[in-house]
């Protein structure tokens, strides 16, 4: 199979899909809810295919959009967009198009009270684009236009329920921080490219290595302030304790699963690791000519790694709104992903830092199911009893025994029990933690202790004395538990062979994305000399 | 509005709208191209909306047509870019390989699939902008 023939089906699918939703829709609600799934499952089924070939071929796929090869005429550098798919944006496209595709299962009931879903639909499918385009881009300016598409698309998705205070108030407070986060990225883009005159990230990356200017360490602070911004790291996490309570459940859980991991902790690690090459600065700082401390950089990352974890986790147990609760456990989750992430870059070429790094890779993938699965479970509860109060919530597990196993699952997997999913890739960053740091190793594991606490209380609350509140409450139809059901699946199976998963699929997917042989600019100026 | 702007609405609507076409069509030859155009041709809507009142806009605006235009300037300019990915994506087959549209380069047919994605956008910047604007112009009242 040709994965460069199918590549570029990853984004034209839910182009066509989003594109083609408002003349679909004009034939009725059930021709949207059933074009919205097909849509998204087929980007699933592409998604999977691409995934496959990356993981099977270990080769990074390089896609020339406009002609055979990035190359112009008579130049020898790359004037067209590439797409540049290595293992780690692999993981992240079918990440992606899975968690899109049991919300779009998920919405069909669960939205069928509100209007305007033509637009609800049209949007939850550009939303999945812009994610997908984030993950497989290899061009900086188009890896912007991605992020633009993803975060307007998010925004329009917080304030949909625009009938209710908090919908169009966490809209605002979004929009504004998230329009100050793509400015600082986009002033970065234009300084890089002031400097440098390409886009290109592989070809920026020997550039930068060629003369690392002030200028770059500039570009380098304003990616890193902005990408925290959207990942809702510790200072800046306000926007994400409003937009994921308010937003509907459907959204909350692409919102934590995906949005905040793509356009946050992928994009960041994608611009650390292959254009500002960690490898090429040390070669440099060796023959004691002018280079960018990245190890620097990687500490910088870890202290806001730590004070996420604390506040995030901590905030978490305070909280007697549900789904508040799970949004402030997203922000503590994101600190250990970027832990893992800040350890890979300052323990960059040792073994600690691999495990770190595909430790960050493997609890983004995790937590994007657990999460999802959450907040799935927390909108079938709103759904069936009309509240997000805990205190009102006692003795659930009486009239919803499925949802509350759901919610078993995944708050025993957020956790880190050993049979679950979130236990190898919490191991493999306390692991590497403790060697690398042992405080921050108990920093780590502080904050799990305050996420256990949390998610204990919530347990307690479900298991508890019936209220009255939930007397009339039952399951929710199929078509709501079908994609409960498919995560918990997917949980527990990926719980099943930890190891597994983590020698065949995340360390090298960690090592794709150190590149110990420059393989991203490889790949990428193997194209070099085609018509 | 009163009858002077009514009357000088009337003789500048089509104007507006002509130039603005003429943006569009003309985008790989002179400045401009399909978001400036189809702004331009959008700024003839809202000239007609504040000229002639809401009440006038309501009878010749319709929702589901005005959606399913910018839906299908969408997948116009997806198929454009679509038409040559036998070599890849937004290859442009019409220019290289004809059969229309790959004229001697000055003229208007001569771009390949770029004044075809030009229309595609004007129509898609054109419909969607007044339909935003018609929405915020509907929306209920002054208060709650």
């Amino acid at each position: 199979m040709n994965a460069e023939a199918i590549l570029p089906y990853l984004i034209i699918i839910p182009l066509f899909g989003a594109f083609s939703m408002p003349i679909v829709s004009l034939a009725g609600k059930k021709a949207r809810e059933a074009w919205a799934v097909i849509i998204s499952g087929a980007t699933l089924v592409v998604a999977s295919a691409l995934f496959y070939h990356v993981w099977d071929t270990k080769e990074i796929i390089v896609y020339t959009l406009g002609a055979k090869t990035p190359f112009g005429q008579g130049v020898d550098f790359p004037i067209r967009i590439v797409w540049e798919v290595d293992l780690f944006s692999a993981i992240m496209a079918l990440t992606v198009a899975f968690v899109s595709f049991v919300t779009v299962i998920y919405s069909i009931d669960y939205m069928k009270h509100d209007t305007g879903l033509d637009k609800y639909y049209t949007l939850i499918l550009v939303l999945e684009l812009g994610m997908l385009g984030i993950a497989i881009t290899g061009d900086l300016f188009n890896f912007y236009v991605f992020l633009e598409i993803m975060s307007i698309a998010s925004y329009a998705l917080v304030a949909f329920r625009n009938d209710t205070w908090e919908g169009i108030e966490a809209g605002i407070k979004y929009m504004f921080v998230g329009s100050i986060a793509s400015s600082f990225v986009l002033l970065g883009i234009a300084l890089l490219y002031g400097q440098y005159g390409t886009l290109t990230m592989g070809y920026l990356a020997i550039k930068l290595l060629q003369n690392p200017t002030v200028t770059a360490k500039v570009a380098l602070a304003l990616f890193i302030a902005g990408l925290l911004f959207k990942s809702g790291a510790a200072p800046v996490h306000m926007w994400l304790a409003d937009a994921h309570p308010a937003a509907p459940s459907s959204i909350s859980a692409m919102l934590s699963g995906l949005v905040i991991k793509v356009g946050g902790i992928y994009a960041l690690a994608r611009i650390l690791f292959s254009i500002y090459s960690p490898l090429g600065n040390k070669i440099l700082e060796v023959y004691h000519q002018p280079y960018i401390n990245m190890s620097a950089v990687g500490w910088v990352i870890i202290i806001f790694a730590c004070l996420t974890l604390i506040i995030g986790n901590a905030m978490a147990v305070i909280q007697t709104d549900m789904k508040r609760l799970l949004a402030y456990s997203s922000v503590g989750q994101i600190g250990y992903i970027l832990l893992g992430l800040g350890i890979g870059l300052t323990a960059y070429g040792s073994h600690t830092g691999e495990v770190a790094l595909a430790g960050a890779i493997y609890h983004t993938v995790n937590h994007a199911l657990m999460k999802a699965l959450l907040f799935l479970v927390a909108g079938a509860v709103i759904h069936e009893v009309g509240t997000r109060n805990l205190n009102e919530l006692s003795g659930l597990a009486k009239t919803m025994p499925k949802t509350t196993f759901a919610f078993l699952i995944g708050a025993a997997a957020i956790v880190g029990l050993p049979p679950l999913n979130g236990f190898a890739s919490k191991w493999l960053i306390y692991e590497s933690s403790a060697i690398y740091n042992p405080v921050l190793g108990a920093i780590a594991i502080i904050g799990t202790a305050f996420c256990t606490a949390a998610y204990v209380r919530v347990l307690y609350t479900f298991f508890g004395r019936p209220s009255e509140k939930i007397a009339n409450a039952k399951d929710p139809e199929t078509s709501m538990m079908l994609p409960m059901f498919l995560l918990v699946l997917a949980i527990v199976v990926m719980g099943l062979f930890p190891w597994q998963i983590s020698d065949k699929v995340m360390i090298p997917a960690a090592r794709m994305l150190e590149q110990f042989n420059f393989e991203y600019i490889k790949a990428l100026i193997s194209l070099a000399g085609g018509a | 509005m009163g009858l002077i702007v009514k009357t000088s609405a009337r003789a500048i609507i089509p104007l507006i709208g002509i130039f603005g076409t003429y943006i569009v069509a003309h985008g790989h030859l002179t400045p401009g191209g399909g978001f400036q155009g189809g702004a331009t041709i959008a700024g003839a809507g809202v000239l007609f909306l504040v000229a002639f009142g809401l009440n006038e806009m309501r009878k010749h605006y319709n929702k589901h047509l005005y959606s399913a235009l910018e839906g299908l300037g969408g997948l116009a300019f997806l198929g454009a870019a679509m038409l040559g990915i036998g070599t890849a994506f937004f290859y442009n087959t019409l220019w290289h390989n004809g059969p229309i549209l790959n004229g001697k380069p000055g003229t208007l047919l001569s771009a390949g699939f770029l004044p075809i994605m030009n229309l595609a956008v004007g129509l898609k910047v054109f419909t969607g902008l007044v339909s935003a604007l018609v929405a915020i112009a509907m929306y209920r009242r002054w208060k709650s």
